[in-house]
């Protein structure tokens, strides 16, 4: 993989590469509060079915992840453990926020316990706005996701500006 | 190997910091220690467990709470009655609609105004609604627990039925932030209650398979019967409330005992106790909690009286000065308000008495000396949910 | 409430009153009975424990609600809801207790509830600043070892006799008690509460040349 940290990767190579990333997508399920219910309903139930989209939502551990979903109140006494789990996670990894409190404290902005946001701890990708999301808004995240790995240039990887679900 | 950058070493001396500090909280002399969480599928959430282990068996059991301490005490200090509203709905995310319920009828006991009758009825079958809602989610996912998926793919599927019935009133899946000091913010739908009656039908043939597929399973009863015995005393002296108590063979429930000014009274329905006190009984009675709710919606929907849905109130809402207690009886137990008001547009103090904090201080007492896999089985059946923990 | 239909007598709460005065003397010092509704009785801090028990053993309250602190020092910072550009409104620092009265800015309280009477009461005890603890119910009833913790985190109020008085929410280096009433919620202080924050002047309000002035130079870029 030397070619892809010196950023010299032949064209068609990171195609295939990125079209197959996009569709095997194992998503590890963070699930913190209210947003985590959300989230089981579009991950683990029949009606919204996330696997039709290429992602496979059941990894047994971080470490064979490409994408995490942190889903809900990120607080003061969890930073710790969400820096830990991205750390862990393999390179290319992705990370979706979901819910306003993820995304920035949402009703606990005032609040002395409650991270304003996740983006404090580790960079993300997509933000899912909303309280809680609906399913589909999830859904929506995750497909723009997989639109900006398809078009991806590896060395470049970080340089984008965040993706926002409206 | 290319170098690691610099955000990668930081990140690398952080999770190092972070970890020292756990390890040296629970340092042990003896026996393992066993750490669950804060992050593990048996906890609903992030409750953490530590147990100290002699072999396959727990000696000492420890929750470690507070992964999702939101400090609502406090901010409903700095929040108006209406504000309040919006962000209790979160403490126990699964049945939200129940969580606002007491707290607007500690207000309005304050103020003295009493909701129209039609309103009452319709918090009533809202109320019983979410705790549908809440308690089949749960019936699913202890069957997970103990390695049964299909359940919980039934639950997730039937719930979602009571969600868009919820969400056809409300507006919201969960979080309706629907109940008005005085009243609701709205009526019922056309046509739903015909709708209602038969998702409940349907919710009742979900009951019926659980316990086909559930309750009647060897698997599952070599797991929970006989594990993880609560009596009756020691649930009352921990203030274990909810199914868990009535699973220990106490009769009580605030919605027959409390009177509080809804519809429970008006209908026919049965308070089911159980007197194992294990976790078999725990799920059972919740089980049957859920048929009764349907039996409840069903004829309030039936008896629904006329009339408007709101009660005068004033504009902006300020409430008398006094001391006011409400507890209802929600999926989880017993949840209540202990609100202080000094006639200010919000509270000045407001205690929030949420019925899991109560359930799962149990778990110190009932897992010494059982073996590991039955902490997962107890912890499921004791049911929690990590908003109405922590707050 | 004043307004309250007229006071009939209400026998199971007079009880529990009676039987409470009849164990603890004159170390119950305050009571009100809503008949009806509700009952608070105010006991001597000594009497603290020894309340709990004849609750417990007496009077068979046995189903422990909840065990709870209140600082009735009122907010310093009002609800920091006012606007920055308004002037706040002064604050009174007066000490103003509720029901059953009491003496110092800090009181704990318990609710216990009696199932085969159907009837619960709470009690209260005041905290004296000085020596900010009192005795631990934990023995008692044992739902009271979690609310004694989480107390004790939240408003620095110690249980004497307490088994583990260890932080139950907050990370073990959080500083300060978050419940009591002089705990600046910073993130308030930093940026008010956004429902209020719009007292931008309106555009009648005498600076249009300004406005006008901006809307030129943008139009030259
Ligand atoms: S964004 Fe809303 S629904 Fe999601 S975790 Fe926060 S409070 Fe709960």
């Amino acid at each position: 993989m030397g070619l892809v940290e010196s950023g010299k990767m032949p064209k068609p190579l990171t195609n295939l590469l990125n079209i197959s990333r996009r569709y095997s997508i194992w998503i590890f399920q963070w699930g913190l509060a209210c947003c985590a219910i959300e989230m089981g309903a579009a991950l683990g139930s029949p009606r919204y079915d996330v696997m039709r989209l290429g992602v496979i939502p059941l990894p047994a551990s971080p470490r064979q992840a490409d994408l995490v979903c942190i889903s809900g109140t990120v607080t003061d006494k969890m930073v710790p453990a969400i820096r830990r789990l991205y750390d862990q996670m393999p390179d290319p990894k992705y990370v979706i926020s979901m819910g306003s409190c993820a995304n920035c404290g949402g009703p606990y902005w005032d609040s002395y316990s409650v991270t304003k946001g996740v983006d404090q701890i580790i960079p993300v990708d997509v933000y899912v706005p909303g309280c809680p999301p609906r399913p589909e808004a999830l859904l929506e995240g995750i497909v723009l996701l997989q639109e900006r790995i398809r078009h991806e240039d590896m060395a470049e990887r970080w340089k984008g500006d965040p993706i926002v679900v409206t | 190997m290319t170098a690691i950058s610099d955000r990668q070493k930081l990140a690398y001396v952080n999770a190092q910091a972070a970890d020292g500090r756990v390890n040296l909280e629970f340092e042990t002399e003896e026996g393992m220690t066993l750490n669950m969480g804060p992050q593990h599928p048996a906890t609903h959430g992030t409750l953490r467990i530590v147990a100290k282990l002699d072999g396959e068996q727990v000696i000492h059991c420890e929750p470690v709470m507070g992964y999702m301490h939101r400090g609502y005490e406090k901010l409903l200090e700095v929040r108006t009655y209406p504000q309040v509203n919006t962000l209790v709905n979160r403490i126990d995310w699964l049945g939200s609609f129940t969580n606002e319920v007491p707290f607007i009828l500690a207000s309005e006991k304050l103020m003295g105004v009493e909701a129209p009758p039609r309103a009452q009825w319709i918090r009533t079958i809202l109320f019983e609604l979410g705790r549908i809602a809440n308690i089949s989610l749960f019936l699913g996912d202890t069957a997970l627990h103990m390695g049964g998926m299909t359940a919980a793919f039934y639950a997730f599927r039937d719930r979602e039925f009571v969600l868009n019935q919820i969400e056809a009133v409300t507006g919201g899946r969960f979080h309706p932030n629907f109940d008005r000091i005085g009243g609701l913010k709205d009526d019922f739908p056309k046509g739903w209650i015909a709708d209602t009656k038969a998702v409940m039908a349907r919710l009742r043939d979900f009951c019926d398979e659980i316990e086909d597929l559930v309750v009647g399973n060897e698997i599952f009863q070599a797991r929970t019967r006989g594990i993880g015995i609560i009596p009756g005393d020691i649930a009352q002296s921990y203030g274990l409330s909810g199914a868990n108590l009535r699973a220990s063979g106490v009769d009580w429930d605030l919605r027959r005992d409390v009177p509080v000014g809804l519809a429970w009274d008006q209908c026919d329905w049965t308070v089911w106790t159980h007197p194992d006190g294990d976790s078999f009984s725990r799920y059972w009675v919740r089980l049957q909690e859920v048929r009764e709710a349907t039996k409840i919606v069903d004829q309030l929907c039936d008896g629904l009286p006329s009339g408007p849905i709101m009660a005068k109130v004033p504009r902006i809402i300020k409430v008398p000065e006094g001391e006011a207690w409400v507890a209802t009886e929600n999926p989880l137990g017993e949840m209540g308000y202990y609100v202080v008001s000094k006639g200010d547009l919000g509270p000045f103090r407001v205690k929030i008495r949420t019925a899991s904090f109560n359930n799962i201080s149990v778990i110190p007492w009932v897992t010494r000396g059982v073996y590991v896999p039955d902490v997962i089985s107890i912890l499921a059946s004791l049911y929690f949910i990590l908003g109405d923990i922590d707050r | 409430m004043s307004d309250a239909p007229a006071p009939e007598t209400d026998e199971r709460r007079d009880r529990l009153v009676e039987v409470l005065r009849s164990e603890l003397g004159d170390r119950v010092v305050d009571s009100l009975v809503k008949p009806g509704d509700d009952v608070w009785v105010r006991v001597a801090t000594d009497a603290w424990q020894e309340t709990g028990r004849v609750l417990r053993d007496a009077l068979r309250c046995n189903f422990f609600d909840f065990l709870s602190a209140i600082d009735w020092l009122p907010s310093p910072f009002g609800k920091s809801e006012d606007s920055p550009l308004d002037q706040r409104p002064a604050l009174s620092t007066d000490i103003v207790t509720g029901y059953a009265g009491g003496e110092t800015r800090f009181q704990v309280f318990a609710r216990v509830t009696s199932l085969p009477e159907r009837v619960s009461i709470t009690v209260k005890a005041d905290v004296p600043l000085e020596d900010l603890a009192v005795d631990t119910w934990s023995a008692i009833y044992s739902g009271a070892n979690w609310h004694e913790r989480e107390i004790h985190e939240m408003y620095g109020i110690g249980f004497r006799g307490h088994p583990y008085l260890a932080h139950i929410y907050l990370p073990g280096d959080f500083e300060g008690h978050p419940l009591r009433k002089d705990f600046p919620l910073l993130a308030r202080h930093v940026k008010p509460w956004p429902g209020i924050v719009d007292v931008e002047p309106m555009p009648d309000e005498g600076d249009d040349a300004e406005a006008e002035g901006d809307a030129a130079a943008e139009g030259a870029e």
